[in-house]
């Protein structure tokens, strides 16, 4: 396909181990460079039968780029390793040179399907640091928000799973759900995605009439488009069977790698950071934790079950919102050269992949020290490692879109 | 801001504790050295009335002059974040003992931490990089490591103090405060 | 000239006006590990047209509708070599063809890549254009919508995509990140802009661009691909025509 005379540079990928086009035939031993840690040693000796698979850093899966070096033995799944770092964006390096204002957007692409929460963890931590009282009205608008984008990142999920799976007319019955949450949003926040919306000490801007036109709208429908959604895959056979028995985590194994959110819950514990360490106004609203797999521990479809349960809270913690909404002020009032006390500050809050949290260490400046993000896709997806020990290569799609990552995240 | 956790700290960490146990809102905070940092993790976890088991976060800082490791736990025993700073590692040759035997999930944290300040587990069996490619030279998170257009070093000066990085290319020794100040 | 057939090198006027090796272009100096400069392939399926047609901004693109008729089109040999039987609107249908099933690959590295998803699904729809089999190998492909932010330890599987993208390929830059960094300007790992590494035919901006928007540049795209400009001067898929027409 290209010309004969043209020069083709040696783009040898950061892998030596990948064999381009034009090496075909010579064969090199892997590795080829001595191994660099124990488990690059043990992981790349091959015993006999067993082979090399790259699921590269582009693949149909719609996660992002992650590319996992399979070790297969025929079509079972000896051992993988997951190589990131196809998205660093160098957001921590590029939070300790910005105003603790432009932090908010700096951070709002790591989780970009549910940047509010993204958001939500700075701005606490930051509140801390600064000793910011957010009026009620604000943290009410911020809870309701940020249900309103679980839903739609509850939404989003069952759609990739069934795609992960093979499934194609799902995704588009989430991407309808995911669509009229985002236009609320976009009615306050003018932004379909990366939203920009959380301040320090409260939010940006009031509820407007387009904005509660369209909620109320919503809301007539969304239980009932909540259980077609469920109807949609529930029953279907083939996804049960691909699911079930797949991925079984159990609370220890959760415990030991440093699992949140849903997947924790699916293994039986009852860790949720809005009721483990309330923040906000969760103290005030009530609602349940759902949690499956209590004896046991739980599998891949119990992964898929809880987040469809856990919308149904959402639903709940919406409503109650709408109804208990406060007046008052939506942003406390601060000076705009933010020099808050030196000092270190840390806030987790519950998003709809686990628990986001944000370390931040002032110096006295205008700009932080230090700003730590722990992303929860981040520890979610060593599960992955070690769930994936003899299964086979289709349930490695199944197994990592379980566990719902989002690459943004996971390379910051 | 839970007493009773302070109580208990400081009673069960008594001399292995460099410096008063802290607390504010809704975070307390204890800082150990590298040597005694395994067996008060270990002491943490198993403890009955401690029972730290979920790790929520673990943070490589670099403060001027050295580096620390942040610990961020939680317990269903006290409603405040406990957090653990593993502090004195020289910021020449960082060395801490690793965390992977108590906590496997801490495997990729330090990796990571690893890529961005070059700080060295032991015991991590996988402590290679983990965010940029395999043969970068620069670990990117110090403290010495500039972003490259950056204004405050560019010839224009970088007047505005967005464009001053945290430490001014031609900061006088006393001008900077290097290390953070807690109260 | 071009005229004379299609040789391995650049004809003289093209490569003088070329500069894809600039320096300025190039990420690190030529010799070291990086994607380096952007990569040049010669065209030899296609001749060039219209040399100079980039740089000095010169003749408006001919439209191939107002050749119609004309003997011109019939000599276009270009890339109708052994097929000179087809009748002279084929070129028009080709095209009309080509513009109407534009088959994206699926490359979406970060949050465009859900507003990306977005256009293709149920209230944005891209299947209205033919838009809508994201093909997940590059060898089926016809648009790489690149649809976030390009890391430099992505870059080198993203330029390999491009290369393995047959022609005719054109080149979708969506999002403010692959435009031109984006908010992520003064990182240390991205790249600024992915016109650094590979020809870009249309770019449109935003963070992220709303579904309408990146339908706005695939109707853009649809355009260029049915006036037949491309992207370097390489590959400008043009009629074979003397410039004094």
């Amino acid at each position: 396909m290209t010309a004969s005379n043209h020069h083709q540079p040696h783009l040898s990928s950061d892998d030596p181990r990948i064999m381009l086009d034009g090496e075909i035939g010579q064969f090199e031993s892997v590795p080829p460079y001595p191994p660099r840690t124990e488990r690059e040693a043990e992981f790349y000796s091959l015993r006999d039968g067993e082979m090399f698979l790259n699921m590269g850093p582009q693949h149909p899966s719609t996660h992002g780029v992650l590319r996992v070096v399979l070790k297969i033995n025929g079509e079972r799944v000896v051992d993988l390793d997951p190589v990131l770092g196809y998205l660093h964006r160098g957001v921590e390096k590029l939070c300790e040179n910005s105003d603790y204002h432009h932090i908010i957007s700096q951070v709002d692409p790591l989780e970009y399907v549910s940047s509010l929460f993204t958001e939500w963890a700075p701005v606490m931590a930051f509140e801390k640091l600064l000793d910011v009282t957010v009026p009620r009205r604000a943290e009410y608008i911020r809870v309701l928000t940020g249900e309103l984008l679980r839903v739609s990142s509850h939404a989003l999920y069952q759609g990739w799973m069934a795609l992960d799976l093979g499934g194609l007319a799902p995704i588009l019955y989430s991407f309808i759900e995911r669509d009229e949450i985002v236009e609320m949003l976009a009615a306050i926040t003018g932004q379909r995605m990366l939203f920009n919306y959380f301040r320090i000490g409260g939010v940006n801007g009031d509820l407007n009439h387009e904005f509660m036109s369209r909620l109320g709208d919503w809301m007539s429908r969304a239980l009932k488009e909540h259980e077609t959604n469920i109807g949609l895959l529930n029953e279907n056979e083939i996804f049960v069977r691909r699911m079930r028995g797949i991925g079984r985590v159990d609370r220890d194994m959760a415990l030991k790698m440093a699992v949140t959110g849903p997947n924790i819950r699916a293994a039986g514990v009852p860790f949720d950071v809005r009721r483990a360490h309330p923040y906000s106004v969760y103290p005030e609203l009530d609602f349940n934790i759902p949690v499956r797999g209590s004896n046991g521990g739980g599998d891949s479809l119990d992964r898929y079950l809880l987040r469809l349960d856990e919308v149904r809270e959402s639903l709940k913690i919406i409503d109650q919102c709408l109804h208990n909404m406060p007046d008052g002020p939506i942003m406390a009032r601060l000076p705009r050269l933010l020099r808050p006390r030196p000092g270190r500050a840390w806030a987790a809050v519950e998003a709809p992949r686990g628990l986001y949290g944000t370390y931040a260490i002032s110096d006295g400046t205008d700009q932080p020290f230090r700003m730590k993000i722990h992303d929860p896709s981040f520890v979610n997806m060593q599960l992955v490692g070690q769930l994936m020990k003899n299964n086979l290569i289709a349930d490695t799609m199944a197994v990592m879109a379980s566990l719902d990552p989002v690459m943004g995240g996971i390379d910051k | 801001m839970d007493r009773l956790l302070r109580k208990r700290l400081e009673t069960r960490f008594d001399g292995k504790l460099l410096g008063p146990v802290r607390q504010r809102h809704d975070e307390t905070e204890i800082h150990v050295g590298t040597a005694d940092l395994v067996e008060i993790m270990n002491a943490l976890h198993d403890e009955a009335d401690l029972k730290f088991e979920i790790l929520a976060d673990l943070a490589g800082v670099d403060t001027g002059d050295q580096m620390q490791v942040t610990y961020h736990l939680w317990s269903e025993m006290t409603p405040d974040w406990l957090r653990v700073i593993a502090d004195g590692l020289p910021r020449d040759n960082p060395r801490i003992p690793s965390l992977t035997g108590l906590w496997p999930g801490a495997e990729w944290m330090e990796r990571e931490t690893y890529d961005m300040f070059g700080i060295i587990f032991e015991g991590n069996r996988d402590l290679r990089r983990i965010y940029m490619p395999p043969d970068y030279a620069s670990f990117p998170l110090r403290k010495d490591f500039y972003l490259a257009d950056d204004a405050a070093r560019s010839p224009g000066g970088g007047v505005r103090h967005m464009e001053q990085t945290h430490v001014p290319a031609q900061a006088s020794p006393n001008a900077v405060r290097r290390t953070v100040k807690t109260r | 000239m071009t005229q004379d057939g299609r040789e391995a090198s650049l004809p003289d006027a093209v490569a003088a006006n070329v500069s894809p090796a600039a320096d300025d272009t190039a990420l690190v100096p030529a010799g070291e590990r990086a994607v380096g400069s952007p990569i040049v392939v010669p065209n030899t399926l296609w001749t060039s047209g219209r040399e100079g047609a980039y740089p000095t901004g010169s003749s408006s693109y001919l439209h191939l509708a107002s050749l119609e008729g004309s003997d011109l089109m019939l000599k276009d040999d270009a890339r109708w070599g052994a097929l000179e039987v087809i009748p002279t609107k084929a070129d028009i249908v080709v095209d009309l063809i080509r513009m109407n099933s534009l088959w994206p690959l699926l490359s979406g590295l970060a949050c465009c890549a859900i507003e990306m998803m977005s256009a293709a699904t149920s209230k944005n729809d891209m299947d209205r254009w033919g838009m809508f089999p994201f093909r997940a190998s590059p060898r089926q492909a016809d648009v790489l919508i690149v649809a976030g932010t390009l890391t430099t330890k992505m870059a080198g599987p993203l330029v390999r995509l491009w290369e393995q993208m047959p022609e005719p390929k054109w080149c979708v830059a969506m999002g403010d990140c692959t435009c031109s960094g984006g908010r992520y300007k003064r990182s240390y790992s991205t790249i600024e802009g992915i016109d650094r590494v590979m020809p870009v035919d249309v770019y449109i901006p935003g963070c992220p661009p709303r579904p309408e928007g990146l339908i706005y540049g695939m109707m853009k795209l649809g355009q260029l691909v049915k006036e037949r400009r491309g992207h370097w001067d390489e590959h400008v898929i043009a009629p074979n025509v003397p410039t004094d027409v």
